[in-house]
């Protein structure tokens, strides 16, 4: 039993100095210096303005023989400014380093710095920590110098200034009012156009008319800039003029329209009654109403009839010269339904033309017997009845 | 006429006691030819024939109407009398072919029956003016007719308002009673020509037989008659010949069948029931160029047929006219 037991102790003394041998074979070699990562950007040190944001781009580097996840941080942000980490468009807070990165390698990371609108001026500086454990930290500062705000003039700018179109075209200019002052600024807005015109100023995004509106120091507004032409305009380019008033500045904007020509005419009676009744081989006569509905005079406009087969449609002035523009004619044509006409109705269309125009306007022509034929009837009648009457009389008293 | 004792005595010479006279001796008439007319076995067989020709056509209208609207929903009441269904005719197409037979039926023997009964000398022989015979057979005869015409008519319409529910316009009832009465009219000549027979014609027989031989031609030979001559005369058996002659031929087929008096009034009364209907002539195309469908007022469509409507009037006029006269001119007595 006692042997047992001594050829037991030195079992296990063989046994543990075989495992720490092992042990120390196998245990890795570690260092502990604090440089084996380090975290580098571009251009350290910036100048900003109030308000402004700015995009530091990071770069790490390795040169341990492991990778390791760095913990990423920022330090010392003054009172009201912000920042983020920013890995493939979103916000991260740790990166991975591989091992031996060099810095080409480096994933794509940057540091995004925002200041307040009221950041004083300064030179301020932050600190960017990155923490990958075992002691391999490295900070990056990041010197930022905040300077004066720019006090500057501010505009007012259309993206298409010149636009063009037909009478009867609403135009819609889309603007931008820039507000560069140091402080925000109600802008009252006003127009000159011509006599009749109606201009109205519309935010962008929104349906309220407005005759003026506060813009924020350093910031824009889209304004829509809706032109109606008066009814009657004439062809021709015109100029708008619009303000915009501020208590410190006055900014201008010239906008100008063109109005080209249109042509238009229409065909119709003057009570609007398209429809007339006719007997055959008789004329009927119909007035007829042309108006000259564009901005531009015609001429040598012509009238002309699609009638059935045989039938005769005339006019007392078949050319008319000059037809100025928005003026009304009245002309009478005369139509004449074929000597076989069948009773019942007929279309018939007089068309009005130039070579920039025309209209056409479709009768509804309804062909009728005359009641005289009706009368003959019942003459015929009379007659017999008048006829059986005498031979009554005739005969009648045997 | 069997009896005339209601004749009015004391013939007076001067004139207004004449007219008196002559109204009262014709009044008499006309009252004792109806009573007679409508108490015979004969009247019977004609208003069971009507009504069940009538009873006939609204059942076919009845079953034949819904088809009918489906293409065209305007003027539904004259649909009514000229829709038919399931074959059977309609009602205007009905009264066209058996209203001469009404016609004939009470005036076929008018006037030589009571030749050869012997009333009519003893009638003649009575204070009364020997006009008033055939006048007031002519009334009677005629005011037969007419009762049953509207009767049947108002029956249609009646029946058709119950089966549909829409009421007529004015426009639409004014042509129904126009129709009606140139049904009148149409069943009148017949009347008026069966009595010219039993004027010419010694035995009822033999006026009968010619007047429903009349009948039976117009209404079914006539057309074949017209066709045989207006292809003699302008034929169109080659396309030569088509090319030429197929418009006269037709205006002569067309022509020939207005002698019949069933064709003109069949031609009046499509005309009159149906307002789309715009010609009763040939049409050419050239005629049809920028015509657009539409309905005839009511005074348009007349004024279309109107040679129709005075026509068929005066047709009859001048038969009873030409019966007045013979039977004016003949010997009584003799018999």
């Amino acid at each position: 039993m006692m042997e047992m037991l001594q050829v037991s102790k030195k079992k296990t003394g063989v046994f543990l100095a075989a495992a720490l041998l092992l042990w120390m074979v196998l245990m890795p070699h570690t260092v502990k210096a604090a440089g084996g990562m380090s975290m580098s950007t571009d251009y350290p040190g910036i100048t900003m303005k109030a308000g402004d944001t700015a995009t530091f781009s990071l770069y790490f580097t390795n040169s341990e023989e492991t990778g390791m996840d760095v913990t990423l941080e920022a330090e010392d942000l003054p009172e009201g400014w912000s920042g983020y980490f920013k890995g493939s468009n979103s916000e991260v807070s740790s990166v991975h380093v591989a091992a031996n990165q060099a810095r080409e390698d480096s994933p794509a990371l940057s540091y995004s710095l925002t200041l307040p609108g009221d950041a004083e001026e300064g030179t301020y500086q932050i600190n960017l920590k990155a923490d990958g454990g075992l002691g391999n930290t490295a900070t990056l500062p990041l010197t930022v110098r905040v300077a004066e705000r720019e006090s500057g003039q501010g505009n007012f700018t259309a993206e298409y200034p010149e636009q063009q179109g037909a009478s009867g075209t609403n135009f819609s200019f889309s603007t931008t009012l820039v507000n560069n002052g140091v402080d925000s600024a109600n802008y009252s807005l006003s127009a000159k156009a011509p006599e009749g015109w109606q201009v109205t100023f519309t935010p962008s995004g929104e349906s309220t008319q407005v005759a003026s509106l506060p813009v924020d120091s350093g910031s824009s507004q889209g304004i829509t800039v809706a032109v109606i032409p008066s009814e009657k305009v004439e062809k021709g380019e015109y100029t708008i003029n619009c303000t915009a008033v501020s208590a410190s500045e006055t900014l201008n904007l010239e906008l100008k329209v063109t109005i080209t020509g249109t042509y238009g005419v229409i065909l119709t009676t003057p009570t609007g009654n398209l429809s007339l009744s006719a007997y055959a081989k008789e004329e009927t006569p119909v007035t007829l109403s042309i108006q000259n509905t564009g901005n531009v005079d015609l001429e040598n406009l012509q009238l002309s009839a699609s009638a059935s087969t045989d039938w005769n449609v005339r006019f007392d002035e078949s050319t008319i010269d000059v037809l100025e523009a928005g003026a009304t004619k009245e002309i009478t044509a005369y139509v004449q339904p074929s000597e076989d006409a069948i009773i019942g109705d007929y279309v018939t269309a007089i068309i009005i033309q130039n070579d920039q125009a025309s209209s056409e306007a479709d009768f509804r022509v309804s062909v009728k017997n005359h009641t005289t034929w009706g009368v003959v009837a019942v003459a015929i009648i009379v007659v017999l009845c008048i006829g059986l009457g005498a031979i009554i009389r005739k005969y009648g008293r045997r | 006429m069997t009896r005339t004792e209601k004749a009015d005595a004391a013939p007076a010479k001067r004139e207004p006691e004449e007219h008196k006279v002559r109204y009262h001796s014709m009044a008499a008439l006309y009252r004792k030819e109806m009573s007679d007319h409508i108490t015979s076995k004969r009247f019977i067989i004609i208003l069971i024939l009507v009504m069940v020709t009538t009873i006939a056509s609204l059942y076919g209208m009845i079953s034949g109407i819904s088809d009918a609207l489906e293409s065209s929903s305007d003027y539904i009441f004259l649909k009514m009398y000229t829709t038919g269904g399931n074959s059977i005719p309609s009602y205007v197409s009905f009264i066209a072919l058996i209203g001469p037979f009404i016609g004939l039926m009470l005036g076929f023997d008018a006037i030589n029956s009571e030749r050869n009964n012997g009333t009519l000398n003893r009638l003649v022989s009575q204070p009364i003016y020997r006009d008033s015979v055939i006048i007031g057979k002519f009334l009677a005869g005629a005011s037969l007719v007419a009762i049953m015409v509207i009767s049947t008519g108002v029956l249609i319409g009646t029946a058709g308002f119950l089966k549909i529910g829409i009421l007529p316009s004015g426009e639409e009832l004014v042509r129904v009673v126009v129709y009606l009465l140139y049904t009148i009219v149409y069943i009148c000549f017949w009347l008026a020509m069966s009595m010219l027979f039993s004027v010419v014609c010694r035995h009822s027989a033999t006026s009968a037989l010619a007047s429903i031989a009349l009948w039976i031609f117009c209404a079914i030979f006539m057309s074949l008659l017209a066709s045989i001559i207006a292809n003699a005369a302008y034929p169109v058996d080659n396309q030569y010949n088509a090319m030429f002659n197929s418009l006269k031929n037709y205006n002569c087929e067309l022509y020939l069948n207005r002698c019949s008096p069933y064709y003109l009034y069949s031609e009046a009364v499509s005309t009159i029931l149906n307002p789309s209907v715009r010609a009763v002539n040939a049409v050419t195309m050239s005629q049809m160029v920028g015509a657009i469908s539409s309905y005839l007022s009511l005074g348009q469509s007349l004024l279309l047929v109107w040679p129709h409507l005075t026509g068929l009037l005066a047709l009859t006029l001048a038969v009873f006219t030409v019966s007045y006269v013979k039977f004016m001119r003949q010997e009584i007595r003799g018999n």
